[in-house]
């Protein structure tokens, strides 16, 4: 389906600096009712939370009583006494710069295979996306069951090639990667917004560069990657999010891993193997709601906040300005 | 490096080399690589969904166990948790939460997502930056002062406090609306208005139709994540089983000590049915590209 | 770009987040007096006989326990037969604590843990249950002293219990035989020996069966359900951990260290115990005779006969320490508790209710039969109608042993069980060279958790 730019023969020729002059005010209304339900949404359900959040954080505050203000100690707590908080955000970092790796290459990957598949490209799709689909629990209770290290599988078929698959979810050293396998499972989303983008890009520019001589490799790199951009720059920042707020899988691994899987990650057991599979919002929903310190769990999530939207709006900064340059040049 | 303009006269368009055969046998080989990768995938992906199908037809002794495939085959067990639960009028409050959801976060993303993408004004791009932020801070703290908001407003127990908050401000549809029209180029829209339309009625007879592949994205993804979305529903119609979505319903089939995982995953298996469904529909209309042709490049 | 422009949306964006700020001080401060005042003080009166009103009850109950609960909260309209009880299944404590932070609680809350019970006495959340208890005359010493221990906190008594779970030994009566055993391990030394005696191990030098494994946190194997048979506590009289001061818990370290290094060292033990089936599923351990010997609750009497029904097993208290002998035929206990919220609407009421589900015999039988639990009164105990194979009957002397122990209730909910369990599991793997250091460690940390209470440290 194509379109193509209708022929304007002549136009009327806009009146003036008056008509400037209305017209942006127009165009401010334009953009204040476009804006309006997202502006006032966003006071309620995030500005306020937000504030709110703050607020706690110099609070001690059990959820029953009405908090007591207690100034920084819940921010000291957290650098000094308290030794979960740092296993939790280094888990969580280390999911932060794998995870995210490995979701937007693996789903770049995935995609670029399916948006070359000239039959059973529907099948393939739909058994990509499938696992998205699933409830996560359910999902990530299937997945670990897979990796079993005795019956699973996985290991079984590693074993008939002679490699010794581990204990994968059971092993404070492998529970991480495993978790990162089961995420890069389930990045279905993103492969198929991905795709999308693939499919989008114009093939002439493909036959361009092809004619100029250029390998698969170099149309991939001059060609594709700059087309798809701002859905990569998405799948980034997606994936970062995603990794910043990997709650109920970690739960429900965990769970698994310590031979009590629960249905819903409402579960006792949290963070087997050794707090291995503990990310920092695991740790920030126990210390809230398990042992009632909702002033500290605040404070964790002003820093987790902080730190991500700080990190957040370099990168996007970084990657406008490289864009802009593009496009200038 | 052989192209294909060796073989064709010059100026047109060179025509499928079926002559060649070094090169149908390189075209072979690739073809047999590519499906034979998206094979592999494919069945990779669906192994843990399969595990799934098996368990729900298992005898309860059998699921979870090291035995994986069922000893026998229980298919009543679908029907068993129908009696167990009223999945019907739950899977009725499952699409009015995600139906709503959905159409609720498309009308209110669309024109956010159109103002911060393709028109240019003071103050954008700290409301994008805004938009992002918003989807840094984790659910678990941000349910505690809204839950308050919900009891004072006097609508826990039901949807609402679910479906509300789509009608103004989703951050993801939003983001993800906005990097799709940004893939857009301006130029139809500027064609448009030159033409007389305003930017209501360019973003309408314009963009969306261009746009429908990331619309139909974003509305997906919206759809499903509220399907399976839990902690929300636990937390705002716990209390009020006539308005428990599917999602809470594959969570009550357990007792104190025990799960009954067969009646579970086949809870799970019927949840995920109607979206399976819905994205074997629908998944044409937002990967098929749209190709423009004389604007780019 | 005119700079005035970018400005002024700049001083929007600013006052956008200033109006938010004012509206979040304001609602924050308000969310204080959200719930309505009421509590503690004196009993409410019991309704009329002919009264109409709902009684609302949450409980984590789903499928056929909800069923057999909501039968026995039900009970209550045979006494007041225009009451509606109005059961909520599947609530767990997080939507009860949220529920009473709002102001909209349930009439009866009911939780499956008592890891709770320490905050919600100590915060309000549960009304002071002690008027009632003295209006109408009630006899606490029906309920065993640890029972009664893990629902009241400091002196407050703000919970009752509802159904007991009680901790032994199962064992695998086939291997036992097998093995030349003649009686069950009565402590540690002779769980040690027949443990050697049961293992079976394979050509690889793995293990193929397990005559008990001392994988912590594993099935039932929680430090909190082996510390009673070591003599460990946690807290000292200061109400600070203590543990490192504890011989106990330093003997059941030392314990745990001696089996792990039978079986071959700690990764032999993981490998092992990865393979086990899930808990809650019909492959577990024990039931697939892969453990000879395990720890576990009364309800694994009932799964094992309904899913094993071939395995030969029987049922004996949990071996104690050597020096501990007198102290045999005790266990861990725990159990669902139930009580009033803070701002339910109808308290005399609930109180019935209550009453009703802990006290009454008959209900208390037909519940227990039902849940496969141990009912709480020692009426009850002994009540004919009471359904009890000989296995399970170890678990009711165990719970009118008067040796019972359960956890304190503490105001950090179960945060001193989390940082006593994570050591068990680097303990285990070897990575703590210095028992006494590490367990001073475990101290400092829970002792910090503490400090964030008012009540604590």
């Amino acid at each position: 389906m194509t379109t193509t730019l209708p022929a304007r023969a002549d136009s009327a020729p806009a009146p003036g600096r008056l008509r400037a002059g209305a017209g942006r005010a127009r165009r401010h209304r334009t953009v204040a009712f476009f804006m309006a339900p997202a502006a006032l949404g966003f006071l309620i359900f995030f500005g306020y939370p937000l504030v709110a959040t703050v607020v706690y954080s110099f609070t001690k505050y059990d959820l029953i009583n009405p908090p007591t203000f207690v100034g920084f100690d819940n921010y000291a707590r957290m650098f000094s006494t308290e030794p979960l908080v740092r296993t939790a955000a280094y888990n969580t970092l280390w999911l932060v710069v794998v995870l995210t790796v490995c979701r937007v290459v693996f789903a770049l990957g995935v995609a670029s295979v399916i948006s070359r598949l000239r039959s059973g490209v529907g099948l393939v799709r739909t058994l990509c996306y499938l696992p998205s689909l699933a409830p996560p629990a359910a999902a990530t209770l299937a997945f670990v069951f897979l990796f079993n290290s005795e019956f699973g599988p996985v290991n079984r078929i590693l074993k008939l090639v002679g490699i010794d698959g581990g204990l994968w979810f059971n092993s404070p050293a492998m529970s991480k990667p495993s978790l990162t396998l089961l995420a890069l499972w389930g990045s279905g989303e993103l492969m198929i917004i991905i795709l999308a983008a693939l499919l989008d890009v114009p093939p002439e520019q493909y036959e361009a560069a092809q004619l100029d001589g250029a390998g698969p490799i170099r149309r991939f790199w001059h060609v594709t990657l700059p087309s798809i951009s701002p859905v990569l720059l998405f799948g980034v920042i997606n994936s970062i999010i995603y990794a910043l707020q990997f709650f109920t899988q970690a739960i429900v691994a965990g769970s698994a891993a310590a031979g009590s899987a629960d249905v819903a990650g409402n579960s006792k057991y949290i963070g087997a193997p050794q707090n291995s599979t503990l990310t920092y919002p695991v740790w920030l929903y126990v210390q809230g709601f398990r042992y009632f310190n909702m002033g500290y769990a605040a404070a964790m999530a002003v820093l987790l906040f902080v730190v991500s939207a700080g990190f957040t709006w370099l990168l996007v900064r970084q990657l406008r300005k490289s864009q802009h340059q593009e496009e200038a040049a | 490096m052989t192209t294909l303009s060796d073989t064709a006269p010059p100026g047109a368009r060179p025509p499928a080399p079926r002559v060649r055969t070094r090169q149908s046998w390189d075209r072979n080989l690739y073809w047999i690589a590519t499906h034979a990768l998206g094979l592999a995938l494919g069945v990779i992906f669906l192994l843990p969904i399969l595990f799934v199908l098996l368990t729900a037809v298992m005898k309860n002794d059998q699921a979870m166990s090291a035995s994986l495939w069922p000893a026998e085959w229980h298919l009543e067990n679908f029907l068993r948790v129908f009696d167990r639960a009223p999945l019907l009028e739950y899977f009725t409050n499952s699409l009015i939460y995600s139906g709503l959801a959905t159409a609720g976060a498309l009308l209110s993303a669309i024109p956010a997502a159109y103002a911060l993408s393709k028109l240019r004004w003071p103050g954008q791009n700290l409301c994008f930056m805004l938009t992002l932020s918003a989807m840094m801070l984790p659910p678990q703290v941000t349910i505690v002062p809204l839950y308050d908001l919900w009891v004072r407003i006097g609508l826990t127990g039901t949807l609402v406090p679910l479906v509300a908050p789509y009608f103004f401000f989703d951050a993801f549809s939003i983001f993800l609306l906005r990097q799709f029209f940004l893939t857009i180029p301006r130029d139809y829209l500027e064609a448009a208005k030159i033409d007389g339309c305003t930017e209501f009625q360019a973003m309408v007879r314009v963009l969306l139709p261009m746009a429908k592949p990331g619309i139909a994205a974003t509305a997906m993804f919206c759809f499903l994540f509220t399907w399976n979305d839990y902690f929300g529903p636990l937390l705002y119609t716990g209390e009020n089983q006539d308005h428990w979505p599917l999602s809470l319903a594959i969570a009550s089939f357990r007792g104190m000590h025990h799960v009954e995982w067969n009646l579970t995953m086949a809870a799970t298996a019927l949840t995920m049915a109607p979206v399976i469904v819905l994205f074997v529909v629908a998944q044409k209309s937002f990967v098929r590209g749209i190709t423009f042709t004389g604007v780019k490049g | 770009m005119p700079t005035l422009t970018q400005r002024t949306g700049r001083a929007r964006g600013s006052l956008l987040l200033c109006a938010a700020a004012a509206v979040a001080l304001l609602a924050t401060a308000c969310s204080g007096a959200a719930a309505p005042a009421g509590g503690g003080g004196a009993a409410a009166a019991p309704p009329g006989r002919g009264d109409k009103l709902t009684v609302t009850v949450y409980s984590k109950f789903t499928a056929r326990e909800y069923d057999v609960v909501t039968k026995a909260l039900n009970k209550l309209r045979d006494k007041y037969p225009n009451i509606e009880v109005r059961h909520e299944g599947n609530q767990d404590d997080d939507k009860i604590t949220q529920s009473i932070r709002g102001g909209n609680p349930p009439d009866v809350a009911i939780s499956f843990y008592t890891d709770n019970l320490g905050v919600w006495c100590s915060n309000g959340s549960f009304q002071d249950l002690q008027p009632y208890i003295e209006r109408d005359g009630i006899d606490l010493n029906q309920i065993p002293k640890a029972v009664r221990d893990y629902t009241a906190y400091q002196g407050k008594r703000c919970a009752m219990p509802m159904l007991a779970d009680v901790f032994g030994l199962y064992y695998n009566t086939d291997m036992f035989a097998k093995a030349g055993i003649t009686a069950p391990p009565k402590n540690t030394t002779e769980l040690f020996e027949d443990t050697k005696k049961l293992t079976q191990f394979n050509p690889d030098g793995s293990i193929k069966v397990a005559g008990f494994i001392p994988s912590m946190p594993f099935y039932g194997n929680q430090a909190q359900y082996w510390a009673p048979n070591f003599g460990a506590n946690y807290f000292g009289p200061d109400g600070k951990s203590h543990l490192a001061d504890s011989p106990g818990w330093k003997a059941m370290f030392q314990f745990q260290k001696q089996l792990v290094d039978f079986y071959g060292g700690h990764d032999k033990v993981e490998q092992f115990k990865s393979g086990l089936g899930d808990e809650y599923s019909a492959d577990q351990g024990f039931q697939s005779g892969k453990l000879a010997m395990a720890y576990d609750g009364e309800y694994r009497d009932a799964f094992v006969k309904d899913q094993v029904p071939t395995l030969k097993f029987a049922t004996a208290p949990a071996p104690v320490l050597d020096s501990m002998s007198d102290q045999y035929g005790g266990g861990f206990t725990t159990g669902t508790i139930i009580a009033i919220p803070k701002g339910a609407k109808h308290p005399g009421a609930a109180w019935e209710l209550i009453k009703q589900v802990t006290l009454d015999t008959g209900t208390l039988v037909e519940m227990a039969n039902g849940l496969k639990n141990v009912p709480s009164t020692t009426a009850s105990l002994t009540d004919p109608k009471l359904v009890a194979d000989p296995q399970f009957k170890t678990f009711l002397d165990i719970y009118a042993s008067g040796k019972l122990v359960a956890n304190p209730p503490s105001p950090i909910g179960d945060a001193h069980l989390k940082a006593v369990n994570d050591f068990a599991e680097k303990w285990q793997a070897g990575a703590v060279p210095d028992l006494t250091a590490g367990l001073k460690q475990v101290d400092a940390q829970i002792n910090d958790a503490l400090a964030q209470k008012p009540t604590g440290g």
